[in-house]
């Protein structure tokens, strides 16, 4: 009998096979299979072009199939294909759903190109509106919607009308999506869209309502008093929206936050802290959003950062380090967008950083912009304990490839010895280091940190020996001014070597060899090195570039005035002077004619005895002290280069502003808190009146409260453990039973059954979650066989509810 | 206020597939990727292209910026405009590449172009012409977009396309659950899991670990018929720390619990993320790097020298598929070296980079390289750090097990499947 039956099998699949064969090689003479029929579609020759007007009209679903592969093929090479709109649109109203869908997707692009062809067929789309699936229905008002002709705006109207009642979430959530398109093609539909986002903001399913908050974004953003009826279950509903709809909405509640709830504030705590008084609603919204911060979507966790970061207390802005450190190892892409929003809150979160800096290390892989922001990072974090291992990892990046992160790195060794004293010995000896190095972009950058630090510690000196004594020291300025003197020759990058010529010249005067005992060899009153400096790059002159030939006009007449009987000292300058004086550029001209003007009571004729251009102009002649003061004094004091504070952000973090570091477009700024935030009542809606104990407990914390406001509702105060509306059934199976039937009976007597439901639905997937939980528990503890059992069928009663919702109700 | 739309370039920096920009003028996608080309046609590194590109506009008042990933061969596009946060449209660019992904396997220009016309339907159900996404849970998509099988193609071939259309379901978004879709029968009840760690870890000239973590993904394959609820309860779940989810997972319960009870999806996704934290206080909280390179790099003038010796600290395990690289610096012009047996070295000169490939590296081994580089650059400026790469199979640092998963909702008793492996990317300083 077995084998009877397998022979027969195998005789038919052969046969069946055969059969297939056959069909196959009958159709693949026309379609090229074996290359795969996907790109046979894509080189089109023209003739099979032409052909698809006439494909199109066939009566074979086929062939209709065909053309519009073509059809889409084409778009996708970039051709414009509109003038088979007429013949597309024929075949809408096909019963072949590939087709069809197909079919709408060509619509879909052309329907806003070609708006009088699509008017024409207007009545297929307002059929399909009714069409039992909801593919079509949502595809129908998205082509609508799309046809950009504002005389049919009050059809759209209708139709977003219709499709805002739909039993789909789906259809609902693209008739939400409708709105804005419809509001920008013709904004005096304004008062019946708004009445159709109050209605939508009613909805029960999860699905639909973050694409309400564009909707409503759109049309109305500064109506946010309509949300106060909702925001309570908007919060609650917050965990089941889909996670492109969690961002929306948390951008709006952010928004509504700001402008209608009170800030929080300080307030003493028992034990001296300095605790926050949160609003209740307030709270509800960080709680809420809390466990976003799980998400796998990284927008998510960025606007839930945003939450946090605009409206939580500071005692909790530290909860959004750990996410945002999560982030950085996804992809390359997040982690740069990440780390540039962490440099904008760096400064209000430098302690929190410091404690996991070591998760900001630069990698020697790392794409440029994020090489640069982790510096700027770890550079926020510095304090006195971790500087050492700080400074390690920047005297490590000084040797990277990339000349940024050098140039950064030996920058941040700069701001480590200015911000942190006892570091200073330590980033000297680096920086020293550096001069000898063999690459160009180290001893310039090394150099010019340097600098300023030599600026600072003479002014500290100065000051130190005003008040008596000096502390030993490796490195001192002078120190420091004379090594790089000599370090002239291989200094190469014209800004450096200029920074080096202004440091010789302006603390050439204060060294004081004679104090060692050591016989002067140069000229008095001045450093043996500086005139050395002098005669070198008098000698280059004519190869330096601008920058530093202004430096050595300068380094002369300093010289020349602290020490003008010196010969040698006169006739350099008198060479450098003449040199600058037919210079190329003009501000060289310039600055030598300036200061050899300011020399004259110095020396009358620094151009040279023959020189017969020079001329007395009059004038005051300074004396020698007076020039002295002049050219030496009022050096405005090294310009801290510390990034830009950012202490008003205008809310740019987690916005593209913040990016690109350029205004994009639009002041989407979020507003600043309100004196006080509007009254909490207002908030109370029919669906909280059967008050869960979650509400309770809070305004309970809050009638508690220094500053409570008298709240109208009176709510009982219950001992909810923990102000999250999903914990609502904590206490275990049977009180959740109990609350399910109470439901169940208020759903049956009273008109708001809605309203209750919403309730449910708020938390449906904590409930099912604790009941289940319940379950599990109780089966682990092996109760009673009757009990499991009735919590078995209290769990699909429970299931059936949620499938309910989320298929939204038919009115 | 949202995405604008969504653009996929091949290799060679052009347009493959793009999505409508109907409220945009025509040159609008095409400014995006000139600007997209132009820079990485300047840039020294491809990798120092900003990902997030600002683009000044075709006349000024309309600023727009270009967010753009490289995967695979393929570049994907997402121009943005006004004030919307750049991870949006890289978390939309992330979950399309993966439903790019789930829908035809391997992803390349070949495969769009073959399935160009799922690509347009998968662009128009995921992204609505306003720029907001619309359903991009795979399970949803599946309904409403037939993924091409094989029987598919045949079938249409065959022109028994009815058949086709009606394996699809006729009720998309009948599902209760928006992640899980109805109906799904399986004739073996099977779930899958795989746990992927990867060690990510800088360690200083000395040798010492400067930093290292361990990020481990839960990546689950679940063919289980009709609605099961799971409850999934890890050995050490203590020491998982800054975990992320996917939707389906019930948050009270892990926050109070610490198990994941959840509702899979059908399919493959992406359970869990955690970051594995040791708890034992005397390795200082960090997992140790498996092997010890000992490197010898001397630069000079116009070349350099490099003596390195890589030896396993592993010793039952073998370490595969290891790749030790380093940048040689600009105008890098060639190397040669000499390896010790079964492992061999490459300079690729497009990136400037020395590889050392060692196939399996086997327990307790030591293998060295010697060698030379020539530069036409006076003072080579080679890169501070060597990369290495590796994989340990059946293995996970985290040795998270699998205590119980528990199944309710459903009557039969599911097939289940662990598998670990391991992942290293190693920065080591010399």
């Amino acid at each position: 009998m077995a084998a009877l039956n397998l022979n027969m099998l195998t005789e038919n699949a052969s046969r069946l096979g055969m059969r297939l064969q056959e069909t196959l090689s009958e159709h693949t003479r026309d379609l090229a299979i074996a290359r795969g029929t996907g790109s046979a579609y894509l080189d089109n020759p023209e003739e099979k072009v032409k052909n698809i007007a006439k494909q199109l009209d066939s009566n074979s679903d086929r062939e209709k199939l065909e053309a519009m592969k073509r059809l889409i093929a084409l778009i996708s090479r970039g051709r414009n294909v509109s003038e088979f709109f007429a013949q597309v649109v024929k075949n809408v109203a096909s019963h072949n759903l590939e087709i069809r869908k197909l079919v709408y997707i060509y619509l879909l692009r052309y329907a806003e190109q070609e708006p009088d062809l699509a008017l024409l067929s207007i009545n297929t789309f307002q059929k399909d509106l009714s069409d039992p699936n909801p593919l079509i229905r949502a595809m129908a008002l998205r082509v609508l919607s799309g046809i950009k002709v504002p005389m049919i705006g009050s059809i759209v109207v209708l139709a977003i009308k219709k499709c805002a009642a739909d039993i789909s979430p789906y259809v609902r959530k693209a008739a939400t999506l409708a709105i804005p398109k419809l509001y920008h093609l013709d904004s005096s539909h304004q008062p019946e869209l708004i009445k159709i986002i109050c209605t939508l903001l009613k909805d029960q399913s999860p699905l639909s309502i973050g694409s309400v908050a564009v909707a409503f974004d759109a049309v109305c953003p500064t109506r946010l008093d309509l949300l106060h009826q909702h925001y309570r279950r908007l919060c609650r509903t917050l965990i089941d929206v889909d996670e492109w709809g969690q961002v929306d909405l948390l951008n709006l509640l952010v928004r509504y936050a700001r402008v209608m709830l009170p800030r929080p504030i300080p307030a003493n705590g028992a034990n001296g802290t300095t605790d926050y008084e949160v609003d209740s609603d307030l709270k509800l919204l960080l709680t809420s959003a809390e466990p976003l911060f799980q998400s796998q979507n990284p927008a998510v966790v960025l606007a839930v950062a945003r939450v946090f970061y605009y409206l939580g207390p500071p005692t909790d802005l530290p909860k959004i380090v750990p996410p945002l450190l999560r982030l950085l190892h996804i992809s390359p892409e997040i982690e740069r967008v990440i780390l540039t929003n962490l440099v904008l809150i760096s400064s209000a979160l430098s302690e929190v950083l410091a404690k996991s800096y070591t998760r900001l290390l630069v990698r020697a892989s790392d794409p440029r912009q994020v090489k640069k922001d982790k510096v700027r990072l770890l550079r926020a974090v510095i304090n006195a304990e971790n500087y050492p291992s700080l400074l390690r990892e920047f005297i490590c990046y000084a040797d990277d490839a990339d000349d940024e992160l050098v140039a950064d790195s030996i920058q941040a060794i700069g701001y480590i010895a200015r911000s942190v004293p006892e570091s200073t010995q330590q980033c000297l000896t680096a920086l020293m280091t550096f001069i000898q190095s063999k690459h160009d972009v180290i001893v310039t950058n090394a150099v010019l940190v340097l600098k300023s630090l030599v600026q600072i510690r003479m002014q500290q000196q100065q000051n130190m020996i005003a008040l008596g004594g000096l502390p030993p020291q490796t490195f001192s300025p002078l120190e420091i001014i004379s090594r790089l003197a000599r370090r002239i020759d291989d200094l190469r990058h014209p800004k450096s070597r200029a920074c080096v010529v202004w440091l010789v010249g302006q603390y050439a005067a204060s060294a004081v060899p004679a104090e060692n005992g050591i016989p002067v060899v140069g000229p008095e009153g001045i450093a043996p090195w500086a005139p050395d400096v002098l005669r070198k790059l008098a000698k280059s002159f004519m190869q330096e570039t601008a920058v530093v030939k202004l430096q050595v006009v300068t380094l002369a007449a300093k010289l020349l005035v602290l020490c003008p009987s010196d010969r040698t000292i006169v006739l350099l300058n008198r060479y450098v002077f003449s040199l600058a004086r037919y210079d190329l550029d003009y501000d060289v001209r310039d600055r030598a004619r300036m200061l050899s003007s300011l020399l004259a009571g110095v020396n009358a004729n620094i151009y040279g005895e023959n020189d017969d251009g020079h001329e007395d102009v009059g004038g005051v002649v300074l004396r020698r002290e007076q020039v002295k003061v002049v050219l030496f004094e009022g050096k405005a004091s090294p310009a801290e280069d510390v990034p830009k504070d950012a202490d008003d952000d205008h809310g740019r973090f987690g916005s593209l502003a913040a990016i690109t570091g350029r205004w994009t477009g639009s002041d989407n700024y979020l507003p600043d808190w309100l004196e006080e935030g509007t009254e909490s009542s207002l908030r109370d809606s029919e669906a909280d009146a059967p008050p869960p104990p979650v509400y309770a407990s809070q305004s309970f914390a809050r009638s508690a409260g220094p500053t409570s406001r008298a709240s109208p509702v009176i709510l009982t105060p219950t001992n909810g453990p923990s102000p999250s509306g999903s914990f609502v059934r904590q206490e275990g199976a049977k009180a959740a039973y109990m609350d399910l039937d109470k439901f169940y009976e208020d759903a049956e007597e009273t008109e708001e059954s809605e309203e209750g439901e919403s309730e449910e639905d708020g938390s449906g997937e904590e409930d099912e979650d604790s009941s289940e939980s319940g379950s599990g528990e109780d089966a682990a503890s092996a109760e009673g066989e009757g009990e499991s059992d009735e919590e078995d069928e209290g769990e699909d009663e429970d299931e059936a509810s949620g499938s309910s919702h989320i298929q939204g109700t038919t009115t | 206020m949202a995405i604008d739309g969504l653009i996929i370039l091949d290799n060679a920096g052009r347009a493959i597939a793009q999505s409508g920009f109907h409220s945009f003028p025509p040159a609008y996608p095409l400014l995006h990727i000139d600007a997209l080309n132009n820079a990485l046609a300047s840039a020294a590194h491809p990798d120092d292209v900003d990902p997030v590109l600002y683009i000044s506009g075709i006349n000024m008042d309309t600023p727009s910026a270009c967010c753009h990933v490289k995967r695979g061969d393929l570049r994907y596009l997402c121009p943005v405009s006004g004030d919307v946060d750049p991870l949006y449209a890289f978390a939309f660019l992330q979950t399309f590449i993966e439903i790019l992904h789930e829908y035809f396997g391997h992803v390349s220009a070949e495969t769009l172009k073959q399935n160009f016309d799922v690509v347009y339907q998968l662009l128009e159900e995921t992204l609505d012409s306003g720029g907001h996404p619309l359903t991009t849970s795979p399970n949803a998509l599946r309904d409403i977009v037939i993924p091409p099988t094989l029987l598919n193609k045949v079938l249409s071939v065959a022109g028994v396309s009815g058949l086709a259309t009606s394996s699809a379901n006729s009720h998309p978004f009948a599902s209760p659950i928006p992640w899980r879709k109805t109906g799904v029968r399986y004739n073996n009840n099977e779930i899958f899991f795989d746990v992927i760690e990867t060690l990510d870890a800088v360690v200083n000239k000395n040798g010492t670990t400067a930093v290292s973590s361990v990020w481990g993904r839960v990546e689950t394959n679940c063919k289980l018929s009709g609605t099961p609820d799971l409850l999934l309860t890890f050995s050490n779940a203590s020491t998982l720390n800054d975990c992320s989810f996917h939707p389906c997972v019930r948050l009270q319960r892990w926050a109070r619990d610490k198990v994941l009870s959840f509702v899979p999806p059908d399919g493959k996704f992406k359970l869990m993320e955690y970051r594995y934290v040791p708890i034992s206080a005397s390795s200082l909280n960090q997992v140790s790097v498996p092997f010890i390179l000992r490197p010898a790099v001397q630069v000079d003038e116009h070349g350099g020298s490099i003596e390195l010796t890589f030896s396993s600290r592993l010793t039952t395990r073998t370490m595969e598929n290891v790749y030790v690289e380093l940048y040689l610096g600009e105008g890098a012009t060639g190397a040669s070296c000499i390896t010790s047996h079964s492992t061999s070295w490459s300079f690729n000169p497009r990136t400037l980079t020395l590889v050392w490939e060692l196939r399996a590296v086997v327990p307790s081994a030591s293998y060295t390289l010697r060698g030379s580089f020539t530069s036409t650059a006076g003072a080579p400026r080679p890169s501070r750090a060597f990369r290495v790469r590796f994989e340990i199979p059946q293995h996970n640092y985290s040795a998270l097990k699998i205590e119980q998963l528990k199944l309710t909702g459903e009557n039969y008793k599911p097939y289940k499947g662990m598998r670990g492996n391991s992942l290293g990317d190693i920065e080591w300083r010399w």
